[in-house]
């Protein structure tokens, strides 16, 4: 790990500006990702500006009925929390199958959203890599891919996002709050379906964010079909390891048909992938099997898996199926 | 008398390790001492064309960094040192993960980040990482060791296949796996003068301490090696491996204590692994199911500079009761680190015989486990014993009892309960365990407390509570008036805690110990007019709880306390006593569960039952039971190293994406023992038995997968991709 | 820097702590507390795990500037002199002990599992200790133990 400064944030105008000033410095929250960067070199940040300490630990009511979470409310707090663990199950059940106890006791929802790929290539800083130094070359593509996109990927760029919680905002259809040096005082919000982005030709670029901006909260949506949503992870074994696919949705049965869906995918893309195939081909059809399997695989139709990882699509298939069938009352759980 | 040995008795060393108070290797607190880290090759072949040490000899706290050319010339020592070279002696790279520089510093934190400055530039050349791409055949390789050959011919087995009833033909993989075991490697060397004292997590004081004395031409009495408590092994510390050697080295040019604890990066390319494997197995059967033919030709890899393998066939071999075999265990030069033993290697073969034998009783439609009863030896090819494997048949009724075998219906893709595919699969348990000539010296001192020496070591298996056990037993004393010092050289030789040979190797020679002690203090008793027993015959005189009473008449009593402080000075004794080696037994049955869908696999229940001669604690065996199927559970369903094919460079060197089971994987287990002495052990009738548990359970997991589904996966690890 | 930071209950103080080392590093090699033990220094395995401000935490992730003016409590903390805890206790009595380099950590995460849920299922207690890694003893001594201490309690 290279030398570097740390500095405790007293508040969020301070530490904007102290990272914003300092092209080499970085936020540090809870220090699961970063700082096992660092330790791997994947970081070198000179400046680190902690902003755990800063005023963004709680859960909030929002007029209209959502929630705002504070950017450093810890990951076991949140899926703690009884009104997210009633009215945004998908959420509580995404934080619980992420990580371990420990790593959930410190990490942060602001630092949850803005990790890094665990893709092996990018963690080791003697292979090529276009995320960590763009134009080398993407070892992953032809090298070991398991774990790797099969939706929105680049020539660049094949690395999947790891968030769970991420996956479970963007099917809520949250909104991520974010101060930067370009606001002033004020805030901007991104839907969480827009905070990160598709590698294309900068795969570097994992967000939309810029350098000093800050995640200060999340808000959820009141959404009230969020109450009967679900969170299913798929993964190589029984708890605390990254997702092969992953699958949250909320559904509304409107009498005998699907009122409105949210889907959304993880382990498939750069990004939370949001089904709005799936979505489309849903709304105001009969919750059963058979269309759920056409929804899903109208959301699949592009994939584009490598050699090594075509497995993904029919387990993204049939998770979507069997995640849908369990939230309509379809089969047992 | 109450005897300790067979009663579970807790660990002697548990305190300890609950609180935090047990010093492992790393530690220790040595004044002085530096911080080392080790700089690898970045490629898997070729040349070392330049080293720049400059900025990382710019950092803070960095006292220097040694490389291939500061080193002198160290002589390549034979067994258990299992490569050809030591590193940083010349340019040549034979793996990615290499050492090619080795860096000291203050800090642990300034020795990481210089090794980060080290440049260094290579030649590459193009390396081959997978069995399936080697450009080579396949060839017939010496082998490690003399008593492991890598051929074995009985009978005319290509004749028999060719004639049999019944003939079966299937491959079957495994991949790279990682023992990671939870403490990694660590080295801390402190010399003073011409003598070297080692503080090291090694599964072999004795073994690293010949090892170093011959690389570094010093008499063995001049070197030290202290492994007072190990954070498992599991291989990974049984053979010295080069980073010890080099700490050595690089302790002495820098006149300061150097301490090295591997990363668990460098974990992946340090200290061996599984082979890669690809076992071709053909079996010849009457229709009844009697095997008359078993040839398996398998493959694993070497490397360009060695033909060492490690993963021996032995249960074809040695397990069932055919006339006509052929066993072959060939190599394919790749460039990796060399392999290793893993635990349990006999795992790797016994995977394919075992799922051969469940796929050739669907041929001939019967019980699995029928067929295995009608194929069983009745002798130990290893030692003509005819005891060895002669409780096998009650192995499988008890465990199949437990398990309710009996309402299995055979046909595969029968059972549901809900969208979950239930299926039940079964294999035999074994694998073969070494006796080393171990000695113990027992002091009974003036305060009569009894201390044991003996440089073997405890892995984790519960070595200092079997032993202290046994010799409290023998002496007569409760256990807490014993107590068992080992993993130091500076006590006497003693067995590696690898190949099962713990038990079987030093058991022996602490019993003897123990007896010949008992008995010198028996005689000063009853030949010192102050003891109450004085005059009585010697063989008239029982000992316990610290006691010594006369058989009949127990008020006339004296205590090792009071007969050691009359007599003024301790007791001591000393024994070894050699012991053969032996295999140990078990049948293991399993429940998976199975969502086709998703191609996730469950396993639910386990029922395992055991021969391994006398149980000397039950709950020590048992740990050793469940661990080992945990691990059977790890090569069934998860473990494999990835190993990126263009570059031969490990790609999840790490926890997170190499995946051992967690508590979540692991079903509870039902196990029983048998329990019987074996009369040819002089290990208080036990055998060695660490290593047997889970060597049949990938088979058991894969026949239960067919069971429950219909398919066949002859590749572990049985991923939810193979089974979509 | 000079870091401050209470360790079983006790005010430390290390002086020329460099702020990106581990406070696992800082226990280890500063305080004299090697109980902590280091085996993966990612956060992968759970070895390290001690608590701070009253959660359990991975040591080995945990900058040392980030410790500064908090509460740790370390497994050599959780026996009260020679009476050891319950979840001590119960891991010597159950066999959930065997090489031990993972058990300080189990230690703590059981400790704190207790605290939160004193009678937790058996899917809780396995979910609640999958991030610690344990390659000796298959867990199920573990689960034992957990269960003990919650039925001593």
């Amino acid at each position: 790990m290279i030398p570097f400064d740390y500095r405790r944030a007293g508040d969020a105008e301070t530490a904007v500006a102290a990272v914003a000033g300092n092209p080499g410095a970085a936020f540090l929250g809870g220090g699961t990702n970063l700082v096992d960067h660092m330790k791997l070199g994947v970081a070198e940040p000179d400046l680190l500006v902690d902003v755990t300490r800063l005023p963004f630990d709680s859960v909030d009511p929002l007029p209209g009925g959502g929630l705002r979470i504070g950017a450093g409310v810890r990951n076991s707090d949140l899926a703690a929390d009884e009104r997210v663990r009633t009215r945004y199950p998908v959420l509580a059940e995404a934080l619980l199958s992420g990580a371990s106890g420990q790593l959930r006791n410190l990490a942060t929802t602001g630092g949850n959203l803005l990790q890094r790929t665990r893709c092996g290539y990018f963690q080791d800083v003697t292979t090529p890599c276009n995320k960590r130094r763009p134009g080398e070359g993407c070892s992953a593509r032809e090298g070991y891919h398991r774990y790797h996109a099969i939706l929105g990927a680049s020539p660049h760029c094949v690395a999947v996002h790891p968030s769970d919680l991420a996956v479970a905002l963007t099917a809520l259809d949250a909104v991520v709050r974010v101060r930067g040096p370009r606001d002033g005082h004020g805030e901007r919000a991104i839907p969480a379906a827009e905070l990160h982005r598709l590698p294309g030709e900068h795969p570097e670029w994992d967000t939309v964010l810029g350098h000093g901006d800050l995640i200060t909260a999340v808000d959820l949506p009141p959404l009230p079909m969020a109450a009967r949503s679900r969170y299913r992870k798929v993964r190589d074994r029984a708890s605390y390891a990254f997702a092969l696919v992953s699958v949250a949705a909320a559904v509304e049965l409107t009498g005998d048909v699907i009122g409105d869906v949210r889907i959304a995918l993880g382990g498939v893309a750069h990004k939370p992938w949001r089904a709005t195939l799936a979505e489309a081909a849903l709304r105001g059809r009969p919750p059963d099997r058979a269309e759920f399997r056409a929804a899903a695989e109208a959301e699949l139709a592009d994939a584009q898996p490598l050699r090594d990882n075509r497995f993904k699509v029919p387990m993204a298939r049939n998770t979507i199926v069997s995640v849908l069938a369990g939230l309509t009352g379809e089969e047992p759980r | 008398m109450t005897r300790l040995v067979g009663r579970g008795v807790p660990r002697v060393d548990g305190r300890a390790k609950v609180t935090g108070a047990a010093r492992y290797a790393a530690d220790n607190e040595i004044a002085g001492v530096l911080h080392g880290f080790l700089v690898m090759s970045t490629i898997a072949r070729g040349e070392v064309r330049e080293i720049d040490p400059s900025a990382a000899l710019a950092h803070p706290g960095v006292v220097a960094v040694y490389t291939h050319a500061d080193m002198r010339t160290l002589t390549v020592p034979g067994f258990p040192y299992n490569r050809t070279f030591i590193p940083m002696q010349d340019t040549r790279v034979h793996y990615s993960g290499q050492p090619v520089a080795y860096v000291v510093a203050e800090t642990l934190e300034q020795a990481q980040e210089a090794a980060n400055l080290v440049r260094v530039r290579y030649r590459a050349e193009p390396p081959v990482a997978r069995l399936a791409d080697a450009p080579d055949e396949p060839f017939l390789p010496e082998g490690f060791r003399a008593d492991q050959p890598t051929e074995t011919v009985r009978g005319d087995a290509a004749t028999a296949l060719e004639q049999a009833e019944v003939r079966l033909e299937r491959t079957y993989g495994s991949p790279m796996q990682h023992h990671n075991p939870i403490e990694p490697h660590t080295t801390t060397a402190v010399w003073d003068g011409e003598t070297v004292t080692l503080h090291e997590s090694t599964q072999g004081v004795v073994f690293t301490r010949n090892v170093v004395s011959a690389v570094f031409g010093l008499p063995p009495a001049d070197v030290r090696v202290v492994s007072q408590y190990l954070g498992g092994g599991f291989g990974a510390k049984g053979p010295v491996y080069p980073h010890t050697l080099l700490t050595v080295e690089v302790a002495r040019l820098a006149r300061r204590p150097v301490k090295l604890v591997l990363s668990r990066a460098q974990m992946y390319t340090s200290n061996g692994h599984r082979s890669e494997f690809r076992n071709h197995v053909r079996l010849g059967a009457t229709r009844r199911g009697t095997l008359t033919a078993v040839i398996g030709t398998s493959t694993a890899q070497v490397t360009r500079t060695d033909e060492r393998t490690f993963n021996t066939n032995d249960s074809a071999v040695n397990l069932y009761a055919c006339p006509n075999i052929h066993v072959r265990q060939l190599g394919v030069r790749l460039d990796l680190p060399t392999s290793g033993y893993m635990r349990s290697p006999e795992t790797t073969a016994h995977f394919g015989l075992e799922t051969a034998m469940d796929e050739l009783s669907y041929e001939i439609g019967i019980d699995p486990v029928q067929l295995r009863m009608r194929n069983l030896r009745p002798t130990d090819p290893q030692n003509g014993r005819h005891t060895a494997s002669r409780h096998l048949p009650a192995c499988y009724r008890m465990a199949a009892n437990a398990f309710g075998w009996k309402w299995r219906n055979p046909l595969p893709g029968t059972t549901r309960d809900g969208d979950e595919y239930i299926g039940w699969g079964m294999a035999t348990e074994t694998h073969s365990h070494n006796a080393i000539r171990s000695t113990v010296a027992l002091t009974i001192g003036l305060d009569g407390r009894a201390t044991l020496r003996t440089a073997t070591q405890d892995i984790g298996t519960g070595t200092y509570t079997v032993l202290t056990q046994v010799a409290a037993d023998e002496l007569g004393m409760p256990l807490g008036q014993v107590t068992t010092l080992l993993g130091d050289t500076a006590f006497p030789d003693a067995s590696l805690s690898a190949g099962s040979s713990t038990v079987p190797s030093v058991v022996g020679p602490v019993a003897d110990a123990a007896q010949g002690a008992r008995d010198r203090v028996i005689a000063l008793a009853t030949t010192d007019p102050r003891s109450p027993l004085h005059g009585v015959p010697a063989e008239d005189v029982d000992t316990e709880g610290g006691r010594l009473f006369a058989r009949g008449d127990r008020h006339r009593s004296d205590s090792y306390r009071d007969v050691l402080t009359r007599h003024g000075r301790p007791v001591e004794t000393r024994s070894h006593v050699e012991n053969t080696r032996g295999h140990s037994f078990g049948a293991v049955f399993v429940e998976v569960r199975v969502q086709p869908r998703l191609g996730t696999v469950r396993v639910s229940r386990v029922a395992a039952a055991y021969d391994l001669g006398r149980v000397l604690n039950h709950r020590t065996a048992r740990g050793q039971v469940i661990g080992g199927v945990t691990w059977g559970i790890g090569f069934a369903l998860m473990e494999h190293t990835a190993v990126d094919p263009n570059t031969a460079r490990v790609v999840n060197p790490n926890l997170s994406t190499y995946l051992v089971p967690v508590s979540a994987d692991t079903p509870s287990v039902d196990v029983a023992f048998v329990d019987q002495p074996d009369s040819g052990s002089n290990a208080l009738g036990a055998r060695g038995f660490g290593e047997t548990p889970g060597t049949g359970v990938p088979a058991a997991i894969g026949n239960a997968i067919y069971h429950a589904t219909g398919r066949r996966i002859r590749d572990v690890p049985f991923t939810q991709d193979k089974l979509l | 820097m000079r870091l401050n930071v209470t360790v079983n209950g006790r005010p430390r103080q290390a002086d020329d702590v460099w702020p990106g080392e581990s406070l696992l590093y800082v226990l280890r090699e500063r305080l004299g507390l090697p109980g902590s033990k280091n085996a993966c220094e990612q956060g992968e395995c759970g070895s390290c795990t001690v608590y701070l401000d009253d959660v359990p935490v991975c040591s080995c992730l945990v900058a040392a500037g980030q410790a500064e003016g908090r509460q740790v409590r370390t497994v050599e903390g959780l026996a009260e002199g020679d009476r050891l805890d319950p979840v001590q206790q119960s891991f010597v009595d159950a066999g959930a002990v065997q090489c031990g380099f993972c058990t300080p950590g189990l230690v703590v995460a059981a400790h704190d599992l207790l605290r939160r849920t004193p009678r937790p299922s058996d899917e809780e207690i396995r979910e609640a200790l999958a991030g610690n890694l344990c390659r000796c003893t298959g867990y199920e001594k573990i689960l034992d133990a957990v269960r003990t201490a919650a039925d001593a309690s």
